[in-house]
């Protein structure tokens, strides 16, 4: 099957780290994807082609934005290929009702909004995926789409030296509520027994311009003083090729959500990459979610009581979380390879 | 003929007044002309529709990415008028290679997330007819189509005679003028040209005050221009202040012919970007529908082709405080040059010939 992905492609975020590993196992296995666009040297490992009408299927990826679909992007493609043969991955849970996360993080500010999000995509697709086990939605059906790629592990002995006991790597979107009620009250009690602490990302010392005009400056609240007075370093957003390797060079990286990813129990490329590179991920998820995406053993890696204590548990006892991860990988190996996902979108796509 | 306009509609911004022409001359003409929208809060007597199967054609008015309509609107259009009846109006040269020209240009990747060969791939996924405010297109698949136009009936002030005219001017009828010099733009592309403009009255400033430049981002660079590096916004508060300039916000676009005729002088400028391509603008007409005397800031090719003969002597030159001084000492000869430009312009470029130029491509 040929498919091709349409989205609006960044180089340091969003779910391009993906895009790259489906072209690599659809390689594998017979399989041709691409992604609509001209090639392009910042994205090393992506194929591109305009060519959307050689293509069996369109997959669009939308995340928070639609404004990418623009009236000047979309008529080609309305043109060349029919609405049967499109497909929406709805990454962000946007097709869902309004949904507002303790009153904070929402995929709608209103039901207007919804509505108008909806009909968008009644017009742009046949079929809408979401990545969680549990799609809310009867006309959604489950695609987890985000995979593990063991080719991508970096091991211990290539690895990059460990500059860091702590890593965070993500943007500051939505995740200052649950850094600032949970992570940070927990690091400051237990300090003086971690190293160094760094997150990587944007908008962990800056709100950027135009927030306040579209109503989402609450997304990238931060308290520079406090994540200073914490001796936290603030490092600036990696590429996607890169990241892997920079995680590596934390003992420990933590995975935060946003609260709304949390509710609607939504997998992104995240929480398979952290267990590409050579540390010791914990997942801020609650400990049955961790079991269903990592098996039994994800539990013990679900950060969720008594944070500041299991830091330094994980710091004190290496070997034993090594073979704890080493388990989930296993699990992972079985149930969530870029193989797996590029048979369910095939499969899904046929149905 | 049947014609549905679609594009952005803001009353101070891009080409609203010429627009609303169409809709006003249209019907004169026998034409039906509504825009595609739903009824339209402050302009309740423009007929509104979003059924393009009622009409014969559609005609884009593109500047942005957002005057194309959002889903599922722009799908009702797409399935409800075949592509052959579509028209685009690209009003900046976006139907085109990159261009960049100082600092203006075509396309911009960081400010509005499309590459150039996508506006030529989606221009012509929308229409196959694709039409450019110039003489003189630099593609082979775009055809010269002026879109804007003269409108006599909108003139402030009409004259028997250039030496009348030229009494009133210089306020021997009455003295009703309260500026010396106005402008009316926003201020997107234009900086380098006002700022040469204003350093060069600088020394002639008693002759030529007060000033009012009115629109949007005079007064100040935005935060995103200044992010992303865009030179084309940007403006000199310190300077304008220092020069007495009055800045005012966007005006709707029914006040700017009154607002212009308050002033003795109004430049002409286009951006870089269209003074390479030709590109004419609503302003490039509308200026000499006020009772001001325009400086035409533009090339004199340009000039001679949009103007006629006649407003040769209306150009700025390089010695624009000279310029300014002999209108002022000579003001009769230049009035005799505005009113034979105006009728230059009502007889080549009204709304009506429009129709008649616009029908004429249609019917091929």
């Amino acid at each position: 099957m040929r498919i091709i992905f349409v989205m609006d492609q960044r180089i340091d975020r969003g779910s391009i780290q993906s895009i790259s590993n489906y072209m690599r196992a659809g390689d594998e296995l017979g399989h041709e994807f691409a992604l609509y666009g001209l090639p392009d040297p910042r994205f090393p490992t992506i194929r591109f082609s305009r060519d959307v009408s050689a293509f069996d299927y369109v997959v669009f990826l939308i995340e928070s934005s639609r404004r990418w679909m623009s009236g000047l992007r979309m008529p080609r493609l309305f043109a060349e290929v029919p609405r049967h043969r499109r497909a929406i991955v709805d990454a962000d849970g946007m097709y869902n009702q309004v949904i507002a996360s303790n009153n904070y993080d929402r995929n709608h500010s209103s039901e207007y909004i919804r509505a108008e999000w909806v009909a968008h995509y009644r017009v742009v697709a046949d079929k809408i995926f979401q990545p969680t086990f549990t799609p809310r939605e009867p006309d959604v059906r489950k695609l987890l789409f985000y995979g593990y790629n063991p080719a991508q592990q970096i091991a211990p002995e290539s690895s990059p030296a460990k500059a860091h006991d702590i890593l965070h790597v993500g943007h500051n979107w939505w995740r200052w509520r649950q850094i600032s009620g949970e992570l940070l009250p927990a690091i400051e009690s237990v300090r003086s027994d971690l190293g160094k602490i760094a997150f990587i990302g944007s908008w962990w010392d800056t709100i950027p311009a135009g927030a306040a005009e579209l109503g989402v400056e609450a997304a990238f609240g931060f308290d520079a003083e406090w994540l200073r007075r914490l001796r936290i370093q603030i490092e600036p957003a990696v590429r996607y090729t890169e990241v892997i390797a920079a995680m590596s060079t934390g003992r420990i990286n933590i995975m935060t959500q946003r609260p709304l990813f949390r509710e609607l129990r939504i997998l992104t490329s995240k929480y398979f990459e952290i267990f590409s590179a050579d540390t010791t991920p914990l997942v801020m998820l609650d400990p049955d979610h961790a079991e269903m995406v990592y098996g039994p053993a994800g539990r013990e890696l679900a950060l969720c009581n008594g944070i500041g204590a299991k830091l330094v548990d994980v710091l004190s006892q290496p070997k034993k979380f090594r073979e704890i991860v080493e388990e989930v990988r296993v699990h992972l190996l079985k149930h969530h390879t870029y193989r797996n996902r590029v048979q369910e979108l095939v499969a899904a796509l046929e149905d | 003929m049947k014609l549905l306009i679609v594009s952005r509609y803001d009353r101070s911004a891009r080409a609203i007044n010429t627009i609303i022409k169409y809709v006003r001359v249209g019907k004169a003409l026998g034409h039906e002309v509504a825009l595609f929208s739903d009824q339209i809060g402050d302009m309740p007597d423009v007929p509104t529709s979003r059924d393009p199967k009622a009409f014969d054609y559609v005609m884009f008015v593109v500047y942005e990415t957002p005057d194309f309509p959002d889903l599922p609107y722009l799908a009702h259009l797409l399935d409800g008028m075949p592509r052959e009846r579509r028209i685009i109006v690209d009003c900046t040269g976006r139907f085109n290679e990159t261009i960049e020209v100082e600092h203006d240009f075509n396309h911009l990747d960081k400010l509005e997330n499309h590459l150039g060969w996508e506006w030529i791939d989606g221009f012509s996924a929308v229409a196959e007819t694709i039409l450019q405010p110039t003489p003189t297109p630099l593609r082979a698949d775009a055809r010269g189509f002026l879109f804007h136009g003269f409108d006599p009936g909108a003139i402030e002030r009409h004259y028997d005679s250039a030496e009348e005219a030229a009494r009133s001017w210089s306020g021997k009828i009455d003295n009703s003028k309260q500026y010396g010099l106005v402008y009316v733009g926003n201020n997107w592309q234009r900086w380098s040209q006002m700022r040469s403009l204003l350093k060069a009255i600088e020394p002639i400033k008693q002759s030529v005050e007060p000033i009012c430049l009115t629109g949007w981002a005079w007064d100040h660079r935005p935060a995103w221009a200044a992010e992303l590096g865009i030179q084309g916004i940007d403006t000199d508060l310190a300077m304008l202040q220092q020069m007495g300039v009055e800045l005012k916000g966007n005006i709707s676009f029914d006040q700017v012919i009154p607002f212009i005729s308050q002033g003795k002088f109004c430049p002409v400028i286009h951006r870089p970007l269209f003074n390479q391509l030709g590109i004419v603008t609503n302003r490039t007409f509308e200026t000499f529908c006020s009772d001001t005397v325009p400086l035409l800031m533009l090339p004199v090719q340009m000039i001679e082709s949009i103007y006629g003969p006649a407003a040769r002597i209306l150009a700025v030159g390089e010695n624009v405080a000279g310029h300014i001084q002999d209108v002022l000492s000579r003001p009769a000869l230049y009035w005799d040059a505005i009113l034979k430009t105006r009728a230059y312009l009502a007889d080549q470029h009204s709304f009506q010939r429009r129709f008649q130029e616009l029908s004429a491509i249609l019917a091929k």
